[in-house]
């Protein structure tokens, strides 16, 4: 059979720089190569510095979710120094998370999923709606942004790069009218969602529980007219359902602790059945990877990332992350699975671990954090402090893993002198998008874009679904 | 209509994702009010692969015209750009010949016009910003470059921009309405950077008695003793004001680290305390010679009020109007 060789380069509507290099045989992928290709080098940047300059620095490896890089830069000097945060900072990062992770799955939607559902010939009303840059969506959702970026301008300042976010809590106290303040613009957003993204309140769409009930709520009202009823009928009819699989595990480190240490979704590794997740048995290989080599898996605490760009077997820049030897998914698909979200895990046993039901996981968090929030600012006490004071520490080591909107983060930082000793982040779409690893197990994107169909090499509409469809952040990814 | 091309070089997509911040008028709104049509932008453009090559082509050889390139991210002096974004060529080297063939260009961000965090350090990447590298004037482009209208490349820094700076630059640009003159020692435009971040801080009460917070979260000035560079850094932040209006760096309760300046981040170290020589900082404000700021200070601090006094070190009003008593214990003189 005739092999032919495609490179995917660049992808549009996607974060960063990304490669795909697939083998096509019999009009299917045979084997892909997912390669990063920007380098930028922030983990050496940071050798020998200050060790709270990391949060200053890790916010801008990414500009779309740089609140959960300065989130995991904290924790790691918190756990560095043994402090915890004040009731209030934990709930006003949740907030500030929830608000990040809220944006980033909309804009993902909005301006790089959907767009890719109406190339045409398409559906006149789909195209109205979506193909950008006019599309009448895409218009509501950019003005849409406002109503809940105001919440998180009362918390963080500034976003991209807030420094709101220190290891003893959060740098901005809340009066009891801000709070109210926060109620009305969470109010507007929500009308925002209900009108347009969902076509109904969200408590109805949170009473979904089976795939069954999703055919139901379909031909309900005017359901079936909304933005995600529309996504729906495009994704089955494109065949959504049946791309992107793989032999799923899931890696999730938990999101969204309440004071208490309670998570809003449960910590673990989900592999046919739930277990525990345990950070030490994370490591990365670089086999294929630009950076000088070493030895099978390395712990984070013991990485290196002394580029080596002249090493011919290598073919990215992003490391390859595995959690027991093994590659694993994160992300909305990922928590919900380890929280056993139970819409999510029908759809997960009807459809597979698709890019229809990763796409789905997406948007079904949205809507669940977006619920959360309300809650969590009356939480929020004026009367209470917000920020501790941090001990300077000049030795030791501290490990930062928080949720961020693609999925588990971590920093793993060591500490000597008072000055950064080594500091390696691993990233989500670095799990995602991973190269092979030292036995030439491919990443997750690489295993899911094998039988991906490929009939028009300009127009890789099926491809692009399968890519789309882990919301890679090439930025972070190679950092 | 005018052709946009928008180029993401070593960045981390701060300056898009700031843009989408937008509001009044939100991000289609403002294309639709500029008149121009995005030719490549990492969301808004439709291209794939060998198109965006060709596009690139197209636009350095002049056969498409570029009004307006607008360049997001640092470039690598020293090494081939890594990335195969536009695959065969290194994109310094596309972004060479576009601007040549353009209008306009227009640097966003402070890795775009000077390097900023990707030329942090060592910078073993030699990563420089399009006409400037820090605060020298050369970079990717030369300190000759003009661009076909006669304009060196215009600043639009920050980390990021604020998405007001770079639309209302775009927007003086495309009305002409900004001309060399318009445009500081650092080629940004006075509009935008002409002002300090202190201005409109609403802890410039604080500042003026020298009440100053212990510690994150107090409500105190944040300039003695947290690191804030307000007093430095030129920009219009606590006019403006950020995301929907709500915020600033100082509002948010942290310090402001002067990040549209050319020599950011480096020279504002440490970040988050205040370096002193005895009691005095050592970057002192923004044209204040160090004897009066010396003895201002002093002063200030002694006539501080209570209510300040006591503010500055809590995270909320100590100090609440009726229950407050002047220092002659009469309450009929409360603040």
């Amino acid at each position: 059979m005739v092999t032919r060789t495609i490179t995917f380069s660049p992808f549009s509507r996607l974060e960063g720089d990304l490669q795909v290099n697939v083998e096509v045989q019999g009009g299917q992928i045979a084997s892909a190569h997912a390669s990063g290709t920007l380098y930028r080098g922030f983990e050496l940047m940071l050798r020998g510095r200050d060790p709270m300059d990391a949060i200053v620095i890790t916010c801008r490896v990414c500009g779309q979710c740089g609140l959960a890089h300065s989130a995991a830069a904290s924790a790691a000097i918190r756990s560095l120094a043994g402090i915890s945060m004040p009731p209030n900072a934990s709930v006003a990062v949740n907030v500030m998370m929830a608000i990040e992770t809220v944006l980033s799955h909309l804009t993902h939607f909005y301006l790089s999923f959907a767009p890719d559902l109406v190339e045409p010939p398409c559906a006149d009303k789909a195209m109205e709606r979506f193909l950008p840059p006019g599309g009448r969506s895409i218009s509501r959702a950019l003005r849409a942004r406002e109503d809940i970026l105001g919440i998180l301008g009362l918390l963080a300042g500034k976003w991209p790069n807030t420094l709101a976010l220190q290891p003893g809590g959060t740098t901005r106290p809340v009066d009891a009218s801000e709070i109210r303040r926060a109620h009305g613009m969470l109010g507007e957003f929500t009308e925002f969602v209900r009108d347009q993204v969902i076509g109904c309140e969200p408590d109805r769409w949170l009473a979904l529980r089976t795939a069954a009930d999703l055919d139901r709520w379909l031909g309900e009202g005017s359901h079936a007219g909304s933005d995600v009823g529309l996504l729906v009928a495009l994704a089955l009819e494109r065949g959504l359902d049946k791309i992107g699989m793989w032999p799923a595990r899931f890696l999730s480190s938990g999101g969204w602790p309440d004071s208490g240490g309670r998570m809003l979704t449960r910590p673990g590794f989900y592999d046919g059945h739930p277990a525990e997740m345990d950070p030490a048995r994370i490591a990365e290989h670089v086999k294929y990877s630009w950076y000088d080599p070493s030895e099978g898996g390395v712990p984070p605490f013991d990485g290196e990332s002394e580029p080596a760009p002249e090493r011919t077997e290598a073919y990215s820049w992003t490391k390859a992350p595995r959690y027991a030897g093994q590659p694993a998914e994160v992300g909305p698909l990922a928590r919900l699975v380890n929280g056993a979200d139970p819409f999510v895990m029908d759809l997960l046993a009807k459809y597979g671990p698709s890019a229809f039901v990763r796409e789905m996981a997406r948007l079904h968090e949205t809507i669940r954090l977006l619920g959360e929030i309300g809650p969590w600012l009356d939480e929020l006490d004026p009367e209470e402090p917000f920020c501790r004071e941090t001990p300077r520490v000049e030795s030791g080591s501290g490990i930062g893993l928080v949720e961020a909107p693609r999925g588990t983060l971590g920093h793993w930082m060591r500490v000597e002198g008072g000055r950064i000793r080594n500091y390696q982040i691993i990233t989500p779409t670095g799990w995602n998008l991973s190269p092979r690893d030292s036995e030439g197990t491919p990443g997750p994107l690489e295993a899911a874009l094998v039988g991906t169909p490929v009939s028009d090499p300009d127009r890789p509409a099926a491809v692009s679904h399968v890519v789309k469809s882990f919301d890679p952040c090439l930025f972070c990814t190679v950092h | 209509m005018a052709n946009l091309l928008w180029i993401q070089a070593v960045c981390c997509g701060g300056e898009t994702a700031s843009l989408l911040n937008s509001d009044h008028p939100h991000l289609l709104a403002a294309l639709h009010t500029l008149d121009v049509a995005m030719l490549g932008h990492p969301y808004l453009h439709r291209q794939t692969g060998a198109k965006m090559e060709q596009l690139l082509a197209e636009c350095a050889a002049g056969e498409v015209h570029v009004d307006l390139l607008v360049v997001e991210g640092a470039t690598y002096l020293t090494v081939p750009h890594p990335t195969s974004w536009a695959t065969g060529k290194p994109l310094a080297e596309w972004i060479r010949a576009i601007a040549l063939a353009a209008d306009y260009t227009v640097a966003v961000g402070t890795c775009a016009s000077f390097g900023g965090i990707m030329a942090c350090g060592r910078n073993p990447l030699g990563a420089t910003g399009l006409q400037f590298y820090r605060n020298e004037r050369g970079g990717l482009l030369g300190a000759d470059y003009r661009g076909r209208a006669g304009m060196p490349v215009v600043n639009v820094p920050g980390c990021p921009a604020h998405p007001d700076w770079i639309i209302g630059t775009l927007w003086a640009l495309r009305a002409n309405r900004l001309t060399a003159s318009d445009l500081d020692r650092f080629n940004r435009p006075h509009a935008f950077y002409g002002k300090l971040a202190h201005h409109a801080c609403p802890r410039n009460e604080y500042y003026e008695f020298k009440a100053s917070a212990a510690a994150y979260s107090h409500q105190g000035c944040l300039f003695e003793n947290l690191g804030c560079k307000g007093t430095l850094c030129e920009s219009d932040c606590n006019e403006r004001l950020w995301l929907a209006r709500t915020g600033s760096c100082t509002r948010g309760g942290f310090p402001c680290l002067s990040c549209t300046s050319p020599v950011f981040p480096d020279r504002f170290i440490p970040f988050f305390e205040t370096a002193k020589i005895g009691e005095i900082p050592t970057s002192l404000p923004l044209d204040v010679p160090k004897a009066w700021y010396v003895g201002i200070s002093g002063l200030s601090k002694l006539a501080c009020p209570e209510r300040l006094r006591r503010n500055a070190v809590s995270f909320k009003p100590a100090w609440r109007g009726k229950e407050a008593q002047s220092d002659d214990g009469n309450p009929d003189h409360h603040v």
